[in-house]
């Protein structure tokens, strides 16, 4: 299914983009002194915050889709989509989803060679 | 139809409003109006952020107006809202006043004249300051000054001047300026600084331009926070519209009819 895909996608994107901008940009920007290399170097890796914004937003929408396609419970659904705000977590449930659809959707995921 | 659900949406929609799901709804208010309200937070922040930008050049060093043009020189267009340096001779009798400039929603007029400055006594047009009613202004300065200006590119989009015999105009156009004065003017006005005794001072019309880019990430999270407003409001609205799963709502329809 192309909608399961498209999250497992999203969902690498927006963990990579969090985690970076969370334990790269966000301490180059605020540790190092005022207006050394460093910090201005966090000053702009710190675009990548509008980057994660918008791929979230599509993260968003995707996963909310899933969501109903797939019948998940209120609370997994809302853990999913605040996976996109808290630092690690979405790999952590990326993999909760991949074995859930494993078990309850075996047909949507693409046969893996045995 | 029968069934406790046959009132269709409406029905559902009732269903919801009972009290045990009040807290649900507050909470979607909530979201919304948060979302919507952090949007316009940073839409204001992208709005003030390129108007300091705008402003900025304002307060620059002034430079000496000959440095940046000459009478002939198109309007540099990089320096609207420069302040510059004039000195020269006052041309008092090309006195005039430019009507419709509102200062804090008071309607009145621009008091200008020109300053002879460049060579060949080429005048540059001086906003000396406004005032309410022309005929309250003090007399047209004689002699010579030094004063730091606003660089401000010529008006003129055409509106032309009924009257071109009395000394009000409806814009800040050279072309009009000029059938006051015997020499040659610049293609550009100031607007003084400091304005003089008696007058109020003029407020710039024309702010530089900012780049387009200037503070777009402000105006990225403002639809953002927007998207998510406008998500949450769907989701509620799916909830507050959808059949119940956790009830046999479809029941009903499968009963025989009769």
């Amino acid at each position: 299914m192309k909608l399961f895909q498209t999250y497992r996608v999203l969902a690498f994107v927006v963990g990579v983009l969090l985690a970076f901008c969370s334990f790269v940009a966000l301490p180059l920007r605020y540790i190092p002194t005022e207006g050394s290399d460093l910090q201005q170097l966090g000053e702009t890796l710190s675009v990548l915050w509008v980057a994660h914004g918008w791929a979230f937003m599509a993260y968003v929408v995707v996963t909310f889709l899933l969501a109903r396609r797939l019948r998940w419970s209120i609370g997994f659904t809302v853990l999913n989509l605040a996976a996109g705000l808290i630092p690690l977590l979405i790999f952590f449930m990326e993999h909760k989803v991949n074995q859930k659809v494993r078990a309850e959707h075996p047909e949507l995921v693409a046969p893996s060679p045995v | 139809m029968v069934g406790p659900y046959a009132g269709g949406v409406s029905g559902r929609v009732s269903a919801k409003l009972a009290p045990r799901y009040w807290g649900a709804h507050l909470l979607a208010l909530v979201l919304v109006a948060a979302a919507v309200g952090l949007g316009l937070w940073q839409y204001g922040a992208w709005q003030a952020h390129r108007d300091a930008e705008a402003a900025d050049l304002t307060d620059a060093a002034p430079v000496p107006l000959t440095d940046l043009m000459g009478p002939d020189d198109p309007f540099p267009g990089t320096k609207v809202g420069q302040p510059v340096t004039v000195s020269g001779r006052w041309v008092p009798g090309g006195t005039v006043y430019v009507s419709g400039r509102e200062r804090d929603g008071q309607d009145g007029f621009w008091v200008v004249t020109p300053l002879a400055v460049g060579p060949d006594d080429a005048a540059l047009p001086v906003v000396r300051g406004w005032i309410a009613h022309p005929e309250d202004a003090p007399a047209p300065p004689t002699g010579t000054a030094d004063l730091v200006a606003w660089l401000q590119p010529p008006e003129g989009t055409g509106q032309a001047d009924d009257d071109p015999n009395d000394d009000v105009l409806p814009q800040l156009r050279i072309a009009d300026v000029i059938q006051h004065v015997d020499q040659d003017l610049y293609g550009a006005y100031g607007v003084a600084e400091q304005p003089e005794p008696g007058l109020e001072r003029a407020d710039l019309e024309q702010l530089p331009d900012v780049g387009a880019l200037t503070s777009i990430r402000n105006l990225l999270y403002a639809i953002e926070w927007w998207f998510f407003g406008a998500f949450a409001a769907f989701i509620w609205w799916r909830w507050l519209t959808e059949e119940d799963q956790d009830e046999p709502a479809s029941a009903a329809e499968d009963t025989p009819v009769g």
